[in-house]
């Protein structure tokens, strides 16, 4: 016997020879890390066999690892179809986990400041490695969060599943479901660009509107850290996204997670006898195990999941970063998530109080104490008329109410607005202008007009060419002319200042691009015929700067109203000539912006 | 179908799941290929938006002084777009060309001292002399020679002048070049070196946006409208957000055309920075007053010189440039007895106590004053220290000599009828 301690494994090599005790020892360590399995386990389960040693060595690591003792070892045949479960609850497992590993990455690369956070994204886009992957997955995997969230609840209801004895397993879904509303809602105010600011504020007005207004004016005091979303509120709600509502999120999902695995998962309605639950007692022919049906389905679907996620972040989505926040501008089209669209949709219907909060409120309430006030014992669909119909009038008053939020229905702007609006807003919840994405070469200095296109009153009633020509003719020495360039050059443009009457051309064959957007533009005008009398529409290009050329949009048209039979009471100068109206906007387009990408 | 194949049988669903995550690290890898050019068309791009930004900004905020095409507006603000701005230097070829031809006749010169000591020290053979006189020959062609050193350089200031000829006409509006009498080409191609700014442009263009000019509302705009350059930023008080300072900056920059500016370019630039105080064209009108107490008041007895006391107060509290092109600043440290002795009764103390010291004995207070100005550290006052600059005599007139020592007399109540300096106005 040696003095020295000879470890076991190289006794084992002296006894066994070196291959069958690198066997055996690889063999232990898998069967410690397993808790339970060997190589060979492994390898039986993976095949679809039966285990070859008893006791069963796949129900060991339930009973002795951590992560394994929280779930099931087996589950009941008739619910590990793609039916009941569609594998909504486990892919909402899942995505807590993904957004909170790619929120952390973030969190890596962000400072809650409104002097740096904007920067901070930039250099998330630009300056990170995989940085943008990792923001759009983390965006996308919040909204595919919701949404699967949603799915899951829907999916509870129709089989009836939150009937007894699962209420209160119900009741933590829905704060669940409402943490991660309010998740994915408060990561909107991180990056502090435009949409971040403008979406918050009108969630925060909200709140102001609680009742009474003692409430609602501190609540939104505390929410905002302040009159305006500033440097304090941008705070708060950075610590709500990561500290505080992740901690409600985590607690309830072991909450949640704790009750399914209390009561089992339910059988499809028509399974059970009504008012049975027979989800515990799981018949020996009817069990599937967990290891390994369930455990490579979950996996499968974890990487189904994650591989479309990618796939979608890399080709068709990215998440939106737009300009800086400015608390002095108003975007148009402000709209909220599209998972609060139903609310921002209600507020149109009137008081504030009534439908941003009461509302709303209502409606969660309702939704949270349903099993306890759904008597009806049997969970079969036949059975449940009422309950089903209900959830689908619901369902399409919600949309109807989310299609009523979008910024297209019912906004009152003038209609020059409107057009200067689709022509050259800067990109905006993946929109932008019609402009904007004009190839830059296509974009060439010179002064268009929608008379090309339009018969223009101006230019009697003739397009083309002629049109163009009358046009011109009609404003050489004239004063509307002088006040169309005038009105460039007020804004302004060095190029107009020095022209004495504007010379428009018809768009070169090389610009179809700005041919088709020019050939809209006339379209609007003449749409809005009602409120631009007589109106034409111009483009007008010219160099600003190295590689930057300017955009200036005109509309102008006869001043005036209709009156009560529909004709144009006309403004007219002292001379008695129709009096115009010139109306502006421009916008700077540099070569390397490609807005077309 | 898909309920059989994705769900029933294990080994679809670990093939589907292995193929997925196969799939995940090719397309991660796919990505992290391309992510470095991604993040420079990035930064590209938003670069690109950025100016867009900063052409907006500027329209409403920077055009109304400095012009909307960037030119600037006489009198009101100075050029962005101009070489001068971007430090481009029309003659940088000449200089360099120039130099290196310096540079060659010097080092020339040098071995020629290096032969001549060969040449004299007597201890060569007949061989190393001639291949010695060779060599000096050849020096002295190449330096003095037809199309030699001396030649070329003549010939590159000759071009120089022609091109300064042709951008002089700019200096109407401040562009920092004028020709001697010499003939010789002075000239400051670089704003950031008339400044002395060691920083970059854009470090420049940033902060005099971020807090402005304070003092430039001392030299711009015209009586009565004065206009200044505000801080833009909100740190410093402004409107303007540090990312519009940043977009307002980019677009500033994007007007640098890189190696292509022409003359046309500096000729279209309506106005050139001003710079305040020294340099700019200085007009010189008078001659140096020199430090001889005595000749100088010699010369204004001898030519009855006589001062005006509204122009020495001018001169005094920095209003006007001397003579010389000077400003001297006097009241800068003469002002209520804290750096200086104070102005009110400098003239009064002069005669009561300074003449009274025996040190002075003989002094009249002219004299005495004149010499302070010219030669102030000859005599001073206890209490104070040796603080006052000397080279006033090289800066001020005789003229600006007496209007100044004029004004200070004019706090004085004693009588000055037997002096020999009087103010024009009796």
């Amino acid at each position: 016997m040696s003095i020295i301690p000879v470890p076991p494994f190289l006794e084992d090599i002296r006894r066994k020879g070196l291959k069958r005790a690198t066997f055996e020892g690889v063999d232990n360590v898998v069967e410690r890390v397993t808790a339970g399995m060997n190589v060979q386990d492994i390898r039986e389960a993976l095949r679809g066999e039966a285990p070859s040693r008893r006791p069963n060595p796949r129900l060991q690591p339930h009973a002795d690892s951590f992560w394994l003792h929280m779930r099931p070892s087996y589950f009941h045949r008739d619910m590990t179809g793609l039916y009941p479960t569609f594998r909504l609850g486990w892919l909402s497992t899942y995505f807590v986990f993904f957004e909170t590993l790619t929120g952390i990455f973030l969190m890596i690369w962000y400072t809650p400041s409104p002097d740096v956070a904007y920067a901070n994204m930039l250099n998330i886009m630009s300056g990170v490695p995989m940085g943008q992957l990792v923001r759009d997955l983390h965006r996308l995997g919040a909204e595919a969060m919701v949404l699967i969230v949603v799915l899951h609840m829907l999916r509870t209801f129709f089989t009836g599943s939150y009937k007894k004895p699962r209420q209160f397993t119900w009741f933590t879904g829905m704060i669940l479901l409402v943490a991660t509303g309010f998740l994915s809602f408060s990561g909107y105010l991180l990056p502090w660009d435009q949409l971040a600011l403008w979406a918050v504020t009108i969630g925060a007005s909200m709140v102001e509107a609680a009742p009474p207004e003692v409430v609602g004016e501190n609540l939104n005091l505390l929410l905002r850290g302040g009159p305006d979303i500033g440097a304090n509120g941008l705070l708060r709600f950075y610590l709500l996204h990561v500290l505080a509502v992740p901690a409600i999120l985590f607690i309830f999902t072991g909450v949640h997670y704790y009750k399914v695995i209390i009561h089992g998962h339910s059988l499809p309605p028509q399974k059970e006898n009504i008012g049975e639950d027979t989800a515990k007692r799981v018949p020996l022919d009817k069990r599937v195990y967990f290891i390994p049906d369930a455990l490579t389905s979950e996996m499968m679907w974890i990487g189904v999941t994650t591989f479309i996620l990618v796939l979608l972040c890399i080709w068709f989505f990215h998440a939106p970063l737009e300009s800086h926040a400015d608390p002095q501008v108003t975007p148009m089209g402000t709209t909220a998530p599209w998972y609060f669209l139903w609310i921002q949709g209600a507020l149109k219907l009137g008081d504030k109080v009534l439908w941003g909060i009461i509302f709303p409120t209502v409606v969660l309430v309702v939704f949270m104490i349903i099993p306890y006030i759904d008597a009806n014992p049997s969970r079969r669909y036949a059975d449940r008329r009422f309950a089903l119909s209900a959830m689908f009038v619901v369902m399409s008053s919600m949309t109807v109410l989310s299609y009523m939020g979008l910024p297209e229905y019912g906004v009152a702007s003038s209609a020059d607005e409107e057009i200067f609006y689709a022509l050259t807003h800067e990109p905006a919840h993946n929109k932008m202008g019609y402009i904007l994405p004009i190839p830059f070469e296509q974009l060439a200095p010179g002064m268009y007009t929608t008379c090309q296109f339009q018969q223009c009153e101006l230019a009697d009633g003739q397009s083309g060419s002629d049109g163009i020509a009358a046009l011109n003719e009609e404003l050489q020495d004239s004063a509307l002319g002088r006040s169309v360039l005038a009105t460039m050059t007020g804004t302004g443009n060095p190029v107009t200042a020095q022209m004495t009457a504007p010379r428009f051309r018809a768009v070169p064959s090389s610009s179809p691009q700005l041919e088709s957007v020019l050939n809209q533009f006339a379209g609007m005008v003449d749409a809005a015929d009602d409120e631009l009398f007589s109106g034409w529409g111009a483009i007008v290009i010219t160099e600003a700067q190295n590689n930057l050329r300017r955009v200036d949009v005109l509309i102008v048209f006869e001043e005036g109203t209709l009156d009560e039979n529909g004709d144009l009471v006309r403004v007219t100068n002292e001379d008695g000539s129709p009096s115009y109206l010139v109306r502006e906007a421009h916008i700077f387009i540099h070569r390397d912006s490609a807005y077309f990408q | 179908m898909l309920q059989r194949m994705l769900i029933d049988k294990i080994e679809n669903r670990i093939l589907v799941g292995v193929v997925s995550f196969v799939g995940i690290m090719v397309l991660v890898g796919w990505v992290a290929i391309n992510e470095s050019a991604r993040m420079q068309s990035f930064e590209r791009q938003y670069l690109a938006r950025s100016v867009e930004r900063g052409a907006e900004l500027y329209a409403s905020n920077c055009a109304t002084c400095h012009g909307t095409d960037g030119l600037g507006i006489g009198g009101q603000g100075p050029a962005l777009n101009s070489p001068h701005m971007f430090g481009f230097d029309y003659f940088a070829e000449f200089v360099t060309e120039r130099t290196l031809l310096e540079q060659e006749e010097q080092q020339l010169n040098n071995e020629l001292d290096d032969l001549r000591e060969e040449l004299v020290s007597g201890d060569i053979n007949e061989e190393r002399r001639a291949e010695i006189l060779e060599r000096r020959d050849a020096i002295n062609e190449r330096i003095t020679g037809d199309d030699g050193i001396r030649q070329q350089i003549a010939m590159i200031d000759e071009e120089m002048l022609t091109l300064a000829d042709q951008l002089l006409p700019a200096s109407d509006n401040e562009y920092p070049i004028r020709i001697t009498a010499d003939g010789e080409v002075q000239y400051t191609a670089d704003r950031l070196a008339q400044v002395s700014w060691s920083g970059t442009l854009y470090d420049y263009v940033f902060t005099t946006l971020v807090h402005g000019r304070p003092t430039s509302i001392s030299y711009w705009g015209s009586p009565g409208n004065e206009v200044q350059m505000v801080a833009w930023s909100q740190r410093a008080g402004g409107p303007l957000r540090d990312d519009q300072i940043d977009d307002l900056t980019n677009f500033i920059l994007n007007w640098d055309r890189g190696d292509d500016w022409t003359i046309e370019d500096a000729l279209a630039v309506r106005q050139y920075a001003i710079v305040p105080g020294i340099g700019g064209d200085v007009e010189v009108t008078g001659e140096p007053a020199g430090t001889d107490v005595a000749a100088i008041l010699q010369t204004i007895a001898d030519e009855g010189i006589r001062g005006d006391v509204a122009r020495g107060e001018a001169l005094y509290n920095n209003r006007q440039t001397s003579e010389l092109g000077a400003r001297l600043g006097c009241s800068g440290c003469h002002t209520g007895g804290v750096a200086g002795p104070a102005t009110v009764d400098t003239w009064d103390a002069t005669l009561e106590l300074r003449l009274n010291d025996p040190a002075l004995a003989g002094y009249t207070a002219e004299e005495y004053i004149i010499e302070s100005i010219v030669l102030p550290q000859d005599y001073i006052v206890e209490g104070w220290g040796a603080n006052m600059p000397g080279g006033f005599g090289q800066s001020m007139s005789i003229q600006d000599i007496v209007d100044v020592s004029l004004y200070l007399r004019s706090y004085s109540d004693a009588d000055h009828s037997d002096g020999v300096m009087q103010p024009a106005d009796g």
